[in-house]
C-alpha cells in the first residue's frame, strides 16, 4: 500500500511561512490585504530606496505604481524555507541579484576550465627532451599558482593583479595514478581517495586512467568583468608562460605554439558549449551547459550517496538556479518572474515530498533503487503514481497550492517528482524522462491546465524525443543541454532535466553521470560556492551569511 | 451515417461535462445584457462604433481565392473589426471551466477565434463584435460561475489560491464583489479601471451546484486517480495512456 510512504514533509515549512497554528486545509481565508508593510525586505528595499532617490535625484523603486496604485500584498507574503534546510528566507533573497551563493555558483562555473597536462609533458619530453618529473610538476605548480591569478612571470617590468582581488584563484592537478598522486605536493593535488567514497574513487580512478589534469579556477573578477568564453584563453595564457618559465623554456620558440594548442585546443575541456547565433555565447556560458555536466558539478553524491533524492534535488536546485533564473530568465530574457518558477524546486519541502513518496514507493515494491525495470510500463505505473499522489498534496493541502500558486511551477514539481522516481527507480535517464512527460500529460488532463504557453510546446510533444536518436532530436538525457532544440524556451525544465539525469546515477550509485574529469574537478576543496550542498548555500546567500568572491571593495572607498 | 464527434471519455461528471464543453451544448444559466459584458470587456464604450483595421471585406475587392470563397467570414472580420480580446481566470476550487476546457470550447465552436491557454488565465481573440458575442456566451452559460470565474485582463493572480471567506475567487484587483443582497457585482472591467456603474452578475452557484458543474478531477471532488492506496484510473487515463505510449515509441524509430 502507498499510504505508507506519505510523509508530508512539507507541514513544517509551511506552518513555518503561514504560523503553527494555521489551518494548512481550509479552502477559504480571511484576505486581509495587509500590503508590502508586511514584509521585511520590502520595507528594507524602500528604506534604501529612499536613500537612493536623494542621491541620485530621480525616482526609482516605488511599489505604490505597481497596479495603479494597489501594491503586492493583498494576500500574505510569505517567507520560503530551503529544501532539506532550516534556511527560512524572504522571496527577494532569492532572486540572484540579491543572492551571492547563487552568483558565486555560476561563476564558480564559467571561471572553470580543464586542461590535460599530458599533452604538454610530451612536448617536452619528446620534442625538447626535457625531463618531467614530480618535482618539476610541484615546481611547475608552484609558478602557476602564481602566475594563474594574473601575476607576472619570466617578463620584467609587468603590471599584475591584487592579491586580495584574486585569492579565489587556484589550479590543482588530479590523476587516476596513485603513483604519481603521491608524488604531487598536497596543496595542489585534488585527491580522489581522500574526497570521494571508496568505491566511487575506484571508479573515477579507473575512467580516468594513467591521464593527468588542471582543474583550473581562473579568479571571479575575471569572468565578471568579461565572460566564460574567457576562461580557456586566460589560462592558456598563464599555462604558456609558467611552462616556459618552470622548464627554462624559450619564450618564442615554436614549440611554445605546441603549448598553446594544447591548453587552448587540444586538451581543453570547456565547461560547456559555444552556441548558434541566434543564441550567440562563447563557450563556458550557461546555454551549453550539458544536463550531465551540471548532475557532474554537484557534489551531494560524494558526500550523501545514499540518499539519491538528496542527491538529484541538489542537482535540481543548482539547475534551477542557474538555467531557469540566470539563463532563460536574464540572458535570454530578462525581468522578476523567473525566480519564482525556480524557486519552486527547491523550497518549501514540496518537491522533497513528492521524490521521497515515489522512490521509496518504488525501493519498496523493487527491492532497492535502480533495480526496476528499465521499460515503458515501469513509467508508466511510477509516474502515474507519483504524480496523482503530488495533485492529491496541492488539492488536500490548499496552503500547497497557493505556494506554488502558478501551473509552470506545478507543472515542474510534479513532472520532476515523476522523473527523479522513474529514474532512480530504473538507474535510466530515458526511462526518467518518459516518466516527466508522462506527468505532463496527466497534469494537464485532471486539472484542465499546465503551465504558460511553452509547456504546451514543450511538453505535449515531448514524448516523441524522449527515445530518439536522429541528429538534433535526441540523445542520451546527460548529452542534452539548454540549447536543445525543444528545451531551448521554457523555464521550469532544464534544471529539472539535470536532476533526472543524475537521479538515474545516483540510483546507480554511480561515481558520475556523464564525465568523471567534471565531478572530480568540482570536488576540489578550494571552490568558493558550496557544490556539496547547493540548497544550503543558496540559504547562506539568502541569508546574507556567504562571502562570495570577485569583489572591489578591496581598492574602492568605503560606502 | 452523419459523423458524430465524440470529444471525451469518461462516464463520471467530468467526462460528460467536459463534453459538454466541447461540443457546445451548454446550459444557458443567466442572461447578462449585451451592453453590460461590453462595459465590463473594456474595449470601447457600449453603443460606441466599432473601431476598425481594414474597411468592410465587400468594399476591398478580394482576390480570387479559392478559400475565401468557401469559407464565409465572420461578422467580425467581414466589418473589418480590429481583434480584441476577453481572457478568463477560474479558480480551482470547482469552477465549471478550466483553460483547456474553454480553449477547447472556443476553437470547436467559436469561428475565426484564436485561444491561449494558460495555468491561470485563458484568453480568447477574435474581430471585436465577434469576442463580444462569444464573451457573453461564456458569460451566460453553465461554463461559468460568477464567484469562481471572472474577466481579468491583467493580474490574474487568483486561480489558485484559497477562496475569499464568502466564497469569491481571490483578486488581488477586486474587480468584482459579494454584495449584501447575495449578488455578485462586477465594479471593474476586466483591466481593473473602475466601472461607471456596478454590474449585477447574479448569484453565484452554491458549493453543491459547482461540483456537479465543474470539469476539473480533484480528490475531493470527481477523482482522476482514485486516492492514495486505492487507485482507480477514470477511462481519460487509459486514453491518454496509450497516446503517450504511442508517441515515445514513434518518436524511436529504429530505422
Amino acid at each position: 500500500m502507498a499510504v505508507k510512504h506519505t510523509k508530508k514533509l512539507f507541514i513544517k515549512a509551511l506552518n513555518k511561512k503561514f504560523g503553527k497554528d494555521f489551518d494548512l486545509a481550509g479552502q477559504k481565508v480571511e484576505y486581509k490585504r495587509l500590503g508590502i508593510e508586511q514584509s521585511a525586505r520590502k520595507r528594507e528595499f524602500i528604506e534604501y530606496a529612499r536613500k537612493v532617490e536623494g542621491k541620485r535625484g530621480m525616482t526609482g523603486y516605488n511599489p505604490m505604481v505597481h497596479a495603479g496604485g494597489i501594491p503586492m500584498g493583498q494576500r500574505q507574503l510569505v517567507p520560503y524555507k530551503l529544501s532539506g534546510t532550516e534556511y527560512v528566507v524572504e522571496g527577494d533573497d532569492l532572486h540572484f541579484v540579491n543572492n551571492p551563493a547563487i552568483q558565486q555558483m555560476w561563476d564558480d562555473v564559467r571561471r572553470t576550465i580543464v586542461v590535460g597536462l599530458d599533452m604538454a609533458h610530451e612536448v617536452l619530453q619528446k620534442r625538447l627532451g626535457k625531463e618531467v618529473t614530480p618535482e618539476t610538476i610541484n615546481n611547475y605548480l608552484e609558478i602557476l599558482n602564481h602566475a594563474m591569478p594574473g601575476a607576472a612571470v619570466v617578463q620584467e617590468h609587468m603590471v599584475e593583479t591584487h592579491p586580495g582581488l584574486v585569492d579565489d584563484c587556484n589550479v590543482r592537478v588530479f590523476t587516476g595514478d596513485d603513483a604519481l598522486a603521491d608524488e604531487i605536493d598536497d596543496q595542489y593535488l585534488i585527491d580522489i581517495n581522500k574526497m570521494f567514497p571508496a568505491e566511487q574513487a575506484e571508479a573515477l580512478k579507473a575512467a580516468i586512467g594513467k591521464t593527468s589534469w588542471q582543474a583550473i579556477h581562473i579568479p571571479t573578477i575575471v569572468v565578471r568583468s568579461c565572460d566564460g568564453g574567457t576562461t580557456s584563453r586566460w589560462s592558456a595564457m598563464q599555462l604558456c608562460m609558467t611552462f616556459i618559465d618552470a622548464y627554462n623554456m624559450c619564450a618564442g620558440e615554436a614549440a611554445v605554439a605546441d603549448l598553446a594548442y594544447a591548453a587552448k585546443h587540444a586538451a581543453v575541456l570547456q565547461m560547456s558549449e559555444m552556441l548558434p547565433a541566434r543564441r550567440a555565447r562563447g563557450p563556458n556560458n550557461p546555454g551549453g551547459l550539458s544536463f550531465g555536466f551540471l548532475a557532474d558539478m554537484v557534489q551531494t553524491s560524494r558526500v550523501a550517496a545514499a540518499d539519491p533524492v538528496k542527491v538529484s534535488l541538489n542537482v535540481v536546485a543548482a539547475g534551477a538556479a542557474l538555467y531557469d533564473q540566470i539563463w532563460l530568465g536574464s540572458y535570454m530574457s530578462g525581468g522578476v518572474g523567473f525566480t519564482q518558477y525556480a524557486t519552486a524546486a527547491y523550497t518549501n519541502d514540496i518537491l522533497d515530498d513528492f521524490c521521497y513518496y515515489g522512490v521509496d514507493f518504488a525501493a519498496d515494491k523493487f527491492g532497492g533503487f535502480a533495480k526496476a525495470p528499465k521499460t515503458l510500463d515501469l513509467a508508466k505505473e511510477l509516474a502515474t503514481e507519483v504524480n496523482a499522489y503530488g495533485m492529491e498534496q496541492y488539492e488536500l493541502f490548499p496552503t500547497v497550492l497557493e505556494d506554488h500558486f502558478g501551473g509552470s511551477q506545478r507543472a515542474s514539481v510534479l513532472a520532476a517528482a515523476s522523473g527523479i522516481t522513474s529514474a532512480i527507480a530504473s538507474g535510466h535517464s530515458q526511462v526518467g524522462l518518459a516518466g516527466w512527460y508522462l506527468s505532463m500529460l496527466l497534469h494537464k488532463e485532471g486539472w484542465g491546465r499546465l503551465g504558460f504557453f511553452g509547456y504546451d510546446l514543450q511538453d505535449q510533444c515531448g514524448p516523441t524525443n524522449v527515445f530518439s536518436y536522429q541528429s538534433d532530436e535526441g540523445s542520451p538525457l546527460e548529452l542534452r543541454g539548454a540549447n536543445y532544440p525543444n528545451y531551448a524556451m521554457n523555464v521550469g525544465h532544464q534544471g529539472e532535466y539535470a536532476g533526472i539525469s543524475s537521479a538515474a546515477h545516483a540510483g546507480r550509485m554511480d561515481a558520475f553521470a556523464c564525465n568523471p574529469l567534471i565531478k572530480v574537478t568540482f570536488a576540489n576543496p578550494g571552490m568558493v560556492f558550496d557544490w556539496a550542498d547547493v540548497r544550503a548555500c543558496f540559504g547562506k546567500g539568502g541569508a546574507r551569511e556567504f562571502r562570495a568572491a570577485g569583489e572591489r571593495s578591496l581598492v574602492m572607498p568605503a560606502v | 451515417m452523419a459523423y458524430k464527434p465524440q470529444f471525451y471519455p469518461g462516464s463520471t461528471s467530468v467526462g460528460i461535462n467536459r463534453r459538454k464543453h466541447m461540443s457546445g451544448n451548454l446550459e444557458k444559466l443567466r442572461d447578462i445584457p449585451e451592453a453590460d459584458v461590453t462595459a465590463i470587456m473594456g474595449h470601447r464604450a457600449p453603443g460606441a462604433d466599432y473601431s476598425s483595421t481594414h474597411p468592410p471585406l465587400k468594399e476591398m475587392g478580394e482576390p480570387d481565392c479559392p478559400v475565401r470563397q468557401l469559407v464565409a467570414p465572420t461578422a467580425g472580420a467581414a466589418a473589418g473589426d480590429r481583434v480584441r480580446y476577453s481572457q478568463w481566470t477560474d479558480s480551482m476550487y470547482f469552477a465549471p471551466s478550466t483553460p483547456y476546457w474553454r480553449s477547447y470550447w472556443g476553437a470547436i465552436n467559436c469561428k475565426g477565434c484564436d485561444p491561449g491557454t494558460l495555468s491561470g488565465r485563458q484568453i480568447i481573440e477574435a474581430r471585436e463584435r465577434d469576442i463580444e458575442a462569444y464573451t457573453k456566451a461564456q458569460y451566460d452559460s453553465e461554463m461559468t460561475d460568477v464567484a469562481l470565474c471572472s474577466m481579468r485582463g491583467c493580474t490574474v493572480h487568483g486561480h489558485s489560491l484559497r477562496l475569499e471567506e464568502n466564497g469569491m475567487q481571490f483578486d488581488m484587483l477586486a474587480r468584482t464583489e459579494m454584495g449584501k443582497d447575495g449578488n455578485v457585482y462586477a465594479v471593474k472591467d476586466q483591466v481593473g479601471i473602475p466601472l461607471d456603474k456596478k454590474v449585477n452578475l447574479g448569484k453565484p452557484m452554491t458549493e453543491a451546484e459547482a461540483k456537479k458543474r465543474t470539469t476539473i478531477f480533484r480528490a475531493d471532488g470527481v477523482p482522476m486517480c482514485g486516492a492514495v492506496g486505492a487507485r482507480k484510473y477514470d477511462e481519460a487515463v487509459e486514453a491518454l495512456h496509450h497516446m503517450w505510449e504511442l508517441r515515445s515509441k514513434w518518436g524511436f524509430r529504429p530505422e
